[in-house]
């Protein structure tokens, strides 16, 4: 197990180096822009060169990198492109909200598709069943911007039961934090639990098939009881692999789901930082999302290699 | 052959060819089924209901909600397509050539392709968009270049089982070059699968793509996408409930359409259900 887990920790400074080259590559694909932003469309030329050569944009991108990146190592994000404070007390400040929102979606998520995967399988091939595949493709193909669009409609103008955004933190006013997170949460959770739903169906109907199942059955086990008692910590392991595979995928989402109730999390400022082609505000957004997603990531494969002891030895034998 | 085929078993490829049909139709015949220019701004008959001019009203400067969402579709499945064209592109030969040159070059692209896959791909999107500019074109490579990791995973996993086929070594032993082997022998025993991939990619391509718009990414107003009418939209929501209903509900009906012809299309060629 030990070695286990220092092959992932190897594996992780890396993965995450060769992201950061790629986000770094991606962002300053097109020299001149983050300049043209700043100082606007009649920028002279001399300003822009003066502008690049201020913040160093007239490097060589690799010798941009490897400035960029001696400096993340020593905890410094650099400084915003417009307002020149230093990006990285900002992001910190940002993180536990942006944590929090994904913490709670993925709850959302897993409280529609677990009961709901194991109803789907209890009720295998009755109408339950094609009922619940149904409900898990329609929730699969709606836009999470539209469906937060749908709930600002119903809970906050038709009802008016809820803010329409904003944020305090939980620690503050826990109730008020929960109202306000409730309707990104579900935004982001129903969207997510359309595959986890299945994944939990079919890993269910596998463990169900199994011997040990048959040998509770024929004891006189209930099925209800076996299906919770008996099948449901099995039918968990793949559901984890997926599960942190879909948390990771959900930060995808809290870029557009923060903008829409205006939650000062880390994808407001990834936004901001695309619209006003800031690019250290941009990287340091999404180089920390890449942390957190790898770290969700290792801490995932670490459970489930703790549950399933044969995967540990897998890796080893590979 | 085709008469042996239990259509009734294949439900979801009937409907999900049916909505994506309608849709392409929608698409292509745009101006002649739109009743108004997605374009022209009527301000008098600004924020109408739905009515029998306007079948699903007007929107906060008075252009033809209907109209707009109609024209918005040729956008959709423009990116889509242009999109799930360059992911299999580049996926497949990424693809296949990892897995027939194998080695340090499927190492290396494989990792590459793995990391890329571990991160969120909406968010790359976003990132290669603010590096490319925010237009129609960069939106459909940026979308394009997030299936690329996916793509080549699969078709690399599907090279291999073939590379393991006779006739493969067959064509090696009559000294067939590489490009032939690649293209000629490999690639269309790949094709179902691919073809299956980007069906069910074309559904995320729709998605992202609105997503792009309704940040403001894609394609810039006053071309009309459906993104960025549920985000204009969003403003007039008490005055204008359809204004957010109606883009949104386009842009369910292609992804679910979408989903629905890959799920079917996978069934379909899947030779256990077929049996």
């Amino acid at each position: 197990m030990i070695r286990f887990i220092s092959m992932r920790l190897l594996a992780f400074v890396p993965t995450l180096l060769a992201i950061s080259a790629v986000l770094f590559v991606a962002i300053n694909v097109i020299p001149g822009g983050a300049a043209q932003a700043s100082l606007g469309i009649k920028a002279t030329p001399e300003a822009i060169a003066r502008f690049n050569r201020e913040h160093g944009l007239d490097r060589p991108l690799p010798e941009q990198y490897v400035a960029w990146l001696g400096k993340v190592l020593n905890g410094d994000f650099g400084k915003s492109l417009q307002s020149g404070t230093p990006v990285g007390p900002e992001l910190l400040k940002r993180l536990s909200l942006t944590l929090e929102l994904a913490v709670l979606a993925f709850i959302v998520a897993n409280l529609i598709a677990v009961p709901l995967g194991c109803l789907a399988a209890y009720y295998h091939q009755r109408p339950a069943d094609n009922a619940f595949i149904v409900l898990s493709t329609v929730m699969g193909a709606l836009p999470n911007f539209w469906l937060a669009t749908l709930l600002i409609l119903l809970f906050t103008v038709t009802l008016k039961w809820l803010p329409p955004g904003g944020y305090v933190p939980i620690m503050e006013a826990p109730l008020q934090n929960l109202s306000l997170m409730i309707m990104p949460a579900i935004s982001l959770g129903v969207v997510s639990s359309a595959l986890l739903l299945r994944i939990m169906r079919t890993s269910m109907l596998e463990v169900t098939a199994s011997d040990y199942i048959r040998t509770a059955r024929a004891k006189g086990a209930g099925r209800g009881v076996v299906i919770w008692r008996h099948a449901l910590r099995n039918a968990l392991i793949p559901y984890l692999t997926v599960g942190g595979v879909e948390f990771s995928l959900l930060f995808g989402g809290v870029v557009i789901v923060e903008n829409i109730f205006l939650l000062p999390g880390v994808g407001q400022l990834a936004l901001i930082g695309i619209t006003q082609r800031d690019y250290p505000l941009l990287l340091a957004s999404v180089l920390l999302i890449a942390v957190v997603v790898l770290t969700a990531n290792l801490i995932v494969d670490v459970i489930g290699a703790w549950l399933d002891p044969r995967r540990v030895r897998t890796v080893g034998i590979s | 052959m085709l008469a042996y085929i239990p259509w009734r078993r294949f439900a979801l490829l009937s409907i999900g060819a049916s909505v994506t049909m309608c849709l392409i139709i929608v698409a292509l015949f745009a101006p002649l089924i739109a009743p108004f220019s997605p374009y022209e701004i009527n301000v008098p008959e600004r924020l109408q209901p739905p009515s029998a001019i306007h079948w699903l009203g007007t929107d906060e400067l008075g252009r033809d909600t209907f109209s707009r969402t109609v024209f918005a579709a040729r956008i959709s499945i423009q990116v889509a397509a242009v999109a799930v064209g360059i992911g299999l592109i580049g996926g497949i030969l990424v693809g296949l050539s990892s897995a027939y040159f194998g080695g340090a070059w499927d190492m290396i692209f494989m990792r590459n392709m793995d990391m890329l896959y571990a991160f969120p791909a909406m968010l790359l999107a976003i990132v290669i968009m603010a590096g490319l500019g925010t237009s129609m074109v960069n939106a459909m490579i940026a979308i394009g270049i997030i299936f690329i990791p996916g793509y080549a995973r699969l078709s690399r996993a599907t090279a291999q089982i073939v590379l393991r086929q006779q006739y493969i070594e067959a064509a090696f032993s009559i000294g067939m070059s590489t490009p032939r082997i690649l293209f000629r022998e490999i690639l269309p025993n790949i094709a179902t699968p691919m073809m299956v991939a980007g069906a069910i990619g074309f559904a995320y391509a729709v998605l992202v793509e609105s997503a792009l718009s309704f940040l403001g990414l894609g394609a810039q107003p006053p071309e009309p996408t459906w993104g960025e009418m549920i985000n204009s939209g969003r403003g007039q929501m008490a005055a204008a409930p359809w204004l957010g209903i109606v883009p949104g509900a386009a842009i369910f009906i292609s992804v679910l359409g979408f989903n629905l012809l890959g799920d079917g299309l996978r069934d379909f060629f899947d030779p256990h259900l077929r049996d």
